[in-house]
């Protein structure tokens, strides 16, 4: 799959769990940028992405998405 | 020895002047002979406890840097975590579940083999074992390299600041600080000396003016009014914000001193307009080492069950919190009560943004007082099973103070104080959370007004503070 492609798919995960619309995403992304993502929110958007694109995460992996740009890295190896 | 003896007073200074003199490589050196010796002050065969929770840390940490084979560096970090915690479940949990299976097979005309030991916690085991647990458990998940030399890895569980109640600090800060060469930083040693000052006015003239108080009515409650209870409810939370967050600042100053800069534990909690809100600024340093070592494991493997997942792992999770502070079912209710009120605000929260912002509350200060009464409200409710000495305790507490009044038992003098000062303090966390930069009193740089505000807290301390030997709340656990 494409970077952009992803990208795209992602923004409306994030769109969704977030309830936010106007949400872009961009590498750099971290969750104290987004209102509501907080560690409640944050297993709930890993379920989502997990569901979404049909893979499993491990939680050392979890542990290294330090941004969306990082995260985008360990889908991209999964797919 | 603790912050508020007078030996400390003398040891801390010495420490700090050895510590600057001793050259920059081996500086660790002293930090690490000087934490011994404070620790070996309160007990002696303690230490050895210590030794060995850092022995086991060390040599199984080196163990999985040594393996690419993450099942074997897996067994390495569990068989380590299971070691350390033996001493911690024996000393703590042992006596109490020991009780418990002999009481209840008494009822059944049935004998325990076991003898009852009562055993002193070692102090601050709590502490430096969920330090070393999140070490092994960064070293696996490759946050942190394992350290190599064992005196540094020593000096990180056993830093005499954090020792005997935290913070429960991180590896990753905390390793990079002690293994580099750091010049003396002018600055940085008076703001340590600042936090240290408004420590001790946090402990020794609120927590414990407000301790006067309370530990006398909750000490027998069956002999106090409803509005009695209903005060010392009210006074309680503060006491212990006063108590581990004077505490806290004491270290953190006592470390900045040093050059040595640590995590905030207390962000003016009371200030939090949810929950969720409070546990982000309320013993942060525990409440972040519980959500990334217990947390986040739980939900991850809970996660496809949405928000189900999430109401199980926080019940879970702070279920151990509630354990953590000691084996009484009181703790359990506390655990589970901020487990309940946690997951409710989160099924919540949704709902509560949109009936935020279509009335446009969020900035308002009369919802914003609201909130945070709330807040605190359900904060002071767990918190008399926190204090209450059992379950039925806590429930005549409740009981006195919904259905009977009665006369308030006043001490006048002592709370004329405790008031006073607690004014201070939430006046002067007001400020920062509201009006931050301005109104500054030990930061202004009017240095008139600087050195009156050193003077005004250190003669309220002197004059007002409550010099009994009155130990910290958080050494229990």
């Amino acid at each position: 799959m494409e970077r952009k492609t992803l990208e795209d798919k992602l923004t409306g995960i994030f769109r969704k769990i977030f309830n936010n619309e106007g949400l872009t995403i961009i590498d750099d992304l971290t969750a104290n940028d987004v209102a509501n993502w907080d560690s409640l929110s944050h297993m709930i958007l890993i379920g989502e992405i997990e569901k979404s694109f049909g893979i499993t995460f491990k939680l050392k992996e979890l542990n290294k998405m330090k941004n969306v740009g990082n995260m985008m890295d360990i889908i991209l190896s999964k797919l | 020895m603790v912050f508020t003896s007078l030996n400390f007073l003398l040891f801390f200074p010495l420490v700090a002047v050895l510590y600057y003199l001793t050259p920059v490589k081996y500086r660790w050196l002293t930090l690490l002979a000087a934490s011994y010796f404070f620790y070996i002050n309160i007990k002696p065969v303690y230490a050895i406890l210590l030794a060995a929770v850092t022995i086991s840390t060390y040599f199984f940490t080196r163990l999985m840097d040594n393996t690419d084979n993450d099942d074997v560096k897996k067994r390495y970090m569990v068989v380590n975590i299971v070691l350390i915690l033996l001493p911690l479940f024996f000393f703590k949990y042992f006596g109490a579940l020991n009780h418990e299976v002999t009481g209840a097979l008494h009822k059944l005309h049935l004998s325990w083999p076991l003898p009852e030991i009562k055993l002193l916690l070692p102090v601050g085991i709590s502490f430096y074992t969920f330090m070393a647990i999140g070490y092994t458990i960064d070293v696996y998940n490759e946050d942190v390299a394992a350290e190599k030399n064992f005196g540094v890895l020593a000096l990180f569980i056993s830093f005499f600041p954090f020792v005997l109640s935290g913070p429960i600090e991180r590896a990753k800060n905390m390793l990079p600080q002690f293994n580099s060469t750091r010049l003396i930083d002018y600055d940085g040693i008076v703001k340590g000396f600042k936090m240290m000052l408004w420590g001790y006015f946090m402990k020794l003239v609120v927590a414990d003016r407000i301790g006067l108080y309370v530990d006398v009515v909750f000490g027998d409650v069956g002999s106090y009014s409803g509005s009695t209870l209903l005060l010392c409810s009210i006074l309680y939370p503060f006491q212990v914000y006063a108590d581990l967050g004077g505490y806290s600042l004491i270290a953190i100053g006592t470390a900045r001193v040093l050059g040595i800069d640590v995590m905030q534990n207390f962000k003016r909690p009371f200030f939090a307009v949810s929950m969720a809100d409070f546990w982000r600024r309320w013993h942060i340093s525990l409440i972040t080492w519980i959500t990334d070592y217990i947390y986040t494991p739980l939900s991850f493997v809970f996660r496809k069950r949405g928000m189900t997942g999430v109401v199980l792992s926080l019940l879970i999770a702070f279920l151990i919190s509630g354990i953590w502070h000691g084996a009484a079912l009181t703790f359990v209710a506390w655990g589970l009560l901020q487990g309940i009120f946690l997951s409710i605000e989160a099924l919540m929260s949704k709902r509560r943004k949109v009936f935020e912002m279509e009335f446009h509350l969020e900035k308002r200060w009369w919802y914003i007082l609201l909130c945070c009464l709330v807040t605190f409200m359900l904060f002071a409710i767990s918190q008399v099973f926190a204090r209450a000495s059992s379950i039925e305790n806590a429930l005549v507490v409740f009981n006195k103070m919904i259905n009977s009044g009665g006369s308030l038992y006043l001490d006048i003098t002592n709370l004329l104080y405790a008031f006073m000062s607690l004014a201070i303090l939430l006046l002067s966390d007001f400020r920062d959370e509201f009006f931050p930069g301005k109104l500054l009193a030990f930061e202004s740089s009017i240095i008139a007004i600087r050195y009156s505000a050193y003077l005004f807290v250190f003669f309220l301390v002197l004059y007002v503070g409550v010099f009994s030997g009155n130990r910290f709340i958080y050494f229990q656990f």
